[in-house]
């Protein structure tokens, strides 16, 4: 589905495809998520790297893209590397590289990355600080305001966005999106949702976004996006949140 | 062999068997033994295990006291008595250990008074989550002869390696309040526990269970007794005492015509009854079925009729050490005029003298009405006292039901949960602390337990596989493994240091009760919430806790912070706690009196004409008013029946029963939903299973999902308002279910439903997938809280056959859900013996309103999940558009 010339959503994933780049573009992987829930006492099965590379394959087969962009929090802990997170991190790169045939890794940083850096070289994986402009498109993680004031698109992840509705049973379910729209500069922003298979999503209609990314609502209304609920094999257009929480979804 | 042993000694005989000096006390204490003790004085000397069911006040407890005091005493006069741990006594309440422990002194002082010649005193201990350190560490170097403790300390003692061996003369064993642990998971637990200290110590013990009334008495039986080997049960005598006690009580309606009150006046009505009540009488004991329904009357009680905290207080679980005790203390100087409690004061805590107990809705089993009851009267001699107070329209039949089939002594039955995976995970990581197991000699240990004698090997093995972490690749099994395990060898023992503390800190079988503490903003402990209630409240929100009122200011970290908000109405209503389920032999008791009554009253006309033929006393007693004289109820009570169901056979012609089954159509414009009430009455397991069978039906021809929500007298199915099931297609749908094959259709589409979840959540807890506690630190409710769906899914991915997958699916089909008697309802059906009839209303019919009104909630996703999306899109879709 194309949301602007030269990006689309790949229908059915909570990935992005940019044309021009022939790049992937994804976000919130927090490998690594499950050894450090253990470490914590909530021992989870493992399934959010083996469903990532599920995804990320899908969606390179059906782009032949070759060149992947990671918005930011590829890892989960905050303060150190855990060895759970440096396994995955370098089983997924490698998978990335010989599975795919990956030529290009871009990461941009996130507030969970911070010992990246480390491995740029060795792995060879290009690393921003929060923001890059990259082919037009300025990507941010979201943790904190863009600066830069050029590109006609920005592309944030962080987030983890997803509607709040009730079903026609009346039942409260949560739906994964994509959230689309402008920033109050009139520059293009999508908001991409997480690839974590642990990750809930925040409801974007019921919860108060302000307080999880400051680009909410100072350059940016929530209300007027417009969110993309990712289902199994297609990805569907949902209205705008201010229209969601006319009809009641609040 | 499981045998009742139903000739009583002679009071001498009995007496004779003690020791010398122990019978000299007694004799002086009590004018002779009393009906339980007239059996087991001899038989525990004689070494055997024994059931004793008798209610409360009937020395029940002294009677399997005074025998192994005798035997201490026979020892310590020999010289033989070591300080060493002879006798381990189980309750299921600390409150009811401290009360034993203070009664158990007494002998223990008293008899050593009239022996001249220097012998070695006989000691008890107590050993509870409240015992503090010092007093664990003394306990440790010496041992008391007779140690009083909870299921949960003595899994945690036979681990404690020092302990263990103060353990090793183990003679008895006596399990207390049996009923309370027969039937679920906690006393699965403790099966295991008592199977691990007999292996430990390398020999068998005399087992005693001690309990009110249950049903039936051979499962219990079984459960105290267990297994000698892989085939042969040990031999256990049944004493049934039960019914040596008499009793009288009353269903009481609190106004005249319950069906036609508003919920105000039987607010209201239910606080001046209960207050009329309290008056009359010295001491009042007021039982409720929810620890909230407990604040709520005191709180009400204290707020409409000037009670102080000095003659009235509340009485549960979740109310600190101190303030238990202390009211313990009130009742027993006789200063209270009324304790309200939720279960805490059913079982044997001394109480003192109680005049009246008042039951407020039922209790939902016969076993548990005549215990409360019978906790009244001045001695085992006297007349046991007590009313239920019934609440709403179909309390009223049940608990009248209930007290008559009281009197005829019939009894609801329960039994224990089979091979629960969960609870075994635990005791699997607590053997392997202790030594290294030969898988076989371990397989034969824990089959030793009643629970799980038919366990499959299999099984087992998985268990060892998921602890060891087999489930996650090598490199993180580091973290991941809770055992070591080692297949070719057949053999698993410890492993990894913080094991240990894992066992200790997370040992359990209730993980819903993950209590939330609250606390005043300066830090003061006033009282724990559930997790669920703590979902719902918002800041500002005032709730009833301990019988005051408090504002909700915040949450952290497991804690609630309040402050007290005196005067002020409660904004939320008491959560919802899985309440008891009505039993499948109770229910057909109610369906035959709806039948017999209904029959009566069409019989004389009631139906036709208008409602006033109660009021009119013709010479001739109508047959339908013999029936409710026959009953043990008030006349408000008779009055609101006569009108419940009159208006019932006004509306709809019918009162279903037991065998006819009422379906009816309605609808629900407000939420823009169709209904399908089920009046189907063979008790909650049933209708648990018999809803989703029919949810999953309606969902799969549909191609919908659907609610359902149920309750003791039946079920609603719902769906969304554009599925709207005619005559024809529910005759279809019947004709399904009388072919289906239930097991089948459940095992299939279980896992789409909410509970499927919900309990997983439960039974990873208790599994230890997801700790309360880990490395010293309690863990936040929010990071325990990753969607159980997920979690699931995961599990998933690895086997549809993961234990903890496998044992949610055996909880729900066994333990939540009754196939067995599902099935014969189906085949009744099916062959003509429960009829059903399928109508319309426009408003729901009398019968179904608290069918609608109250029960637990479910859903069925039955719709893929493609097309699900698809569904929600238009629907909202149409929602937006609508409004453009």
């Amino acid at each position: 589905m194309e949301i602007a010339k030269g990006i689309e959503i790949i229908d059915g994933l909570p990935v992005l495809y940019a044309s021009g780049l022939n790049a992937i573009i994804c976000t919130d992987l927090h490998l690594g998520y499950e050894g450090v829930m253990a470490d914590k006492g909530t021992f989870l099965p493992k399934a959010n790297l083996r469903n990532i590379k599920k995804t990320i394959k899908a969606a390179v087969e059906k782009t032949k893209a070759d060149r992947i962009i990671v918005d930011g929090d590829i890892k989960n802990e905050f303060s150190k590397v855990h060895i759970e997170e440096f396994n995955e991190f370098h089983e997924f790169v490698t998978f990335l590289r010989n599975e795919l045939k990956i030529k290009a890794i871009t990461l941009i940083k996130g507030n969970h990355d911070n010992f990246i850096d480390q491995y740029k070289k060795p792995l060879g994986i290009e690393v921003f600080e929060q923001e890059a402009l990259i082919g037009g498109f300025l990507f941010f993680h979201g943790e904190e305001l863009p600066r830069s004031k050029d590109g006609t698109m920005l592309i944030m992840g962080h987030m983890h966005p997803a509607i709040t509705l009730l079903n026609g049973l009346g039942i409260r379910e949560k739906l994964k999106c994509f959230l689309v729209g402008e920033m109050r500069d009139r520059r293009k922003v999508i908001v991409v949702p997480a690839m974590n298979y642990f990750a809930e999503g925040v409801g974007v209609n019921t919860e108060d976004v302000s307080k999880m990314a400051p680009v909410f609502n100072k350059m940016l209304d929530v209300d007027k996006m417009e969110a993309y609920c990712v289902g199994e094999g297609e990805t569907l257009d949902f209205g705008s949140i201010r229209e969601l929480r006319d009809v009641g979804f609040k | 062999m499981i045998e009742f042993y139903k000739q009583p000694f002679t009071a001498q005989e009995s007496l004779e068997s003690l020791n010398p000096f122990v019978r000299k006390w007694f004799a002086g204490r009590y004018k002779e033994p009393t009906p339980p003790q007239r059996y087991s004085f001899k038989l525990i000397k004689e070494g055997k295990n024994l059931l004793i069911t008798a209610p409360t006040g009937s020395g029940k407890t002294f009677s399997a006291f005074m025998a192994v005091i005798s035997d201490l005493m026979n020892l310590a006069i020999a010289e033989k008595l070591e300080e060493k741990i002879y006798c381990i006594y189980i309750s299921p309440l600390r409150a009811l250990n401290n009360d034993i422990y203070r009664n158990l002194s007494v002998p223990l002082e008293e008899i050593y008074k009239d022996i001249s010649i220097p012998v070695k005193r006989i000691t008890a201990g107590i050993r509870t989550g409240d015992t503090p350190q010092r007093d664990r560490q003394r306990m440790l170097a010496h041992p008391p002869n007779i140690l009083v403790t909870t299921p949960e300390s003595l899994a945690i003692l036979i681990n404690s390696p020092k302990f263990a061996e103060n353990m090793k003369n183990v003679k008895y064993m006596i399990v207390d309040e049996l009923h309370e642990l027969a039937n679920n998971k906690r006393g699965v637990h403790l099966s295991l526990s008592v199977e691990r200290l007999a292996e430990q110590i390398g020999h068998d013990f005399v087992r005693v269970g001690l309990g009110a009334t249950m049903h039936p008495l051979e499962e219990g039986a079984r459960f105290i007794a267990g297994y000698k080997d892989e085939k042969t049960e040990r031999d256990c005598y049944i004493i049934d005492a039960t019914w040596d006690k008499k009793m009288d009580y009353t269903a009481m309606s609190p106004v005249k015509d319950l069906i036609n009150a508003s919920d105000e006046s039987i607010e209201n009505a239910i606080y001046s009854t209960l207050d009329g009540i309290i008056k009359k009488n010295r001491t009042t004991l007021i039982f409720t079925n929810t620890r909230s329904g407990t604040e709520r009357v005191v709180y009400n009680l204290m707020k409409r009729y000037n009670y102080g905290e000095d003659s009235i207080a509340a009485h549960h679980g979740s109310l600190s050490r101190e303030v238990r005790l202390g009211v313990e203390e009130l009742l027993k100087k006789g200063s209270l005029k009324a304790a309200v409690s939720s279960t805490s004061l059913e079982l044997g805590i001394d109480i003192g003298t109680i005049d009246n107990v008042i039951q407020i809705g039922s209790p939902k089993s016969v076993s548990r009405a005549i215990q409360r009851i019978g906790r009244s009267g001045h001695s085992f001699n006297d007349v046991a006292r007590g009313e239920v107070i019934v609440t709403n329209r179909d309390d009223l039949i049940e608990c009248s039901v209930m007290l008559d089939a009281a009197k005829k002594r019939h009894l609801d039955s329960g039994t224990a949960p089979k091979n629960a995976l969960d609870v075994l995970a635990q005791h699997i990581v607590g053997m392997s602390q202790v030594k290294k197991w030969g898988i076989d000699e371990a397989f034969l240990t824990i089959k030793k337990a009643y629970p799980y004698h038919s366990l499959e090997r299999q099984d087992f093995i998985a268990l060892l596989e998921y602890l060891s972490g087999m489930y996650v690749g090598l490199e993180s099994r580091r973290v991941y493994a809770k055992i070591w395990y080692d297949e070719k060898e057949k053999a698993f023992g410890r492993r990894g240091r913080l094991t240990r503390l894992i066992y200790f800190l997370n040992i359990g079988t209730i993980p819903d009760e993950v209590a939330i503490d609250v606390m005043t903003m300066d830090n003061k402990w006033i009282g724990s919430i559930e997790e669920e209630f703590l979902s719902r409240l918002k800041p500002g929100d005032v709730f009833v806790l301990a019988g005051k009122p408090y504002r909700f200011e915040s949450s952290k970290v497991m804690k609630a912070y309040v402050t007290p908000a005196p005067g002020q109405i409660p904004t939320i209503p008491p959560w919802y706690s899985e309440q008891l389920p009505l039993s499948y032999e109770l229910a057909l008791e109610i369906g035959d009196f709806r039948k017999r009554f209904s029959k009566a009253l069409q019989d004389a006309g009631v139906g036709k004409r208008k409602l006033t033929a109660f009021k009119k006393r013709s010479k001739k007693v109508p047959e339908w008013r013999k029936i409710l004289d026959g009953m043990p109820m008030d006349e408000n009570a008779k009055n609101s029946t006569y009108t419940y169901f009159a208006e019932q056979l006004l509306y709809t012609g019918i009162v279903p029963n037991d065998k006819m089954i009422l379906i009816e159509k309605t609808n629900d414009p407000e939420n823009e939903k169709n209904l399908m009430i089920f009046h189907s009455l063979y008790g909650r397991r049933v209708n648990d299973a018999l809803s989703r069978i029919l949810g999953i039906l309606v969902g799969d021809l549909y191609q919908a999902d659907v609610a359902i929500n149920i309750n003791d007298n039946g079920f609603v199915i719902a769906t969304a308002e554009d599925i709207d099931i005619g005559k024809k297609e529910m005759e279809a749908l019947m004709a399904e279910l009388i072919d289906s094959d239930p097991e089948r259709i459940l095992k299939a589409n279980v896992r789409r439903t909410e509970m499927m979840r919900r309990r997983f959540r439960y039974a990873a807890a208790r599994s230890f997938m997801i700790l309360r506690n880990y490395k010293g630190k309690k863990i936040s409710v929010r990071k325990q809280q990753i969607n159980s769906q997920f979690i699931l899914k995961a599990a998933e991915e690895i086997s549809p056959n993961f234990p903890i997958i496998k044992e949610t699916y055996r909880e729900i089909m066994e333990d939540v859900m009754d196939l067995p008697r599902t099935k014969e309802v189906i085949k009744g059906i099916r062959k003509g013996d429960i009829r059903y009839k399928a109508i319309e209303t426009d408003v729901p019919s009398p019968f179904s309103h608290n069918i609608i009104a109250q029960g637990a909630s479910d859903v069925i996703m039955m719709k893929d999940r493609r097309r699900h999306l698809r569904e929600l899109h238009q629907l909202v879709m149409k929602k937006i558009g609508k409004k453009l």
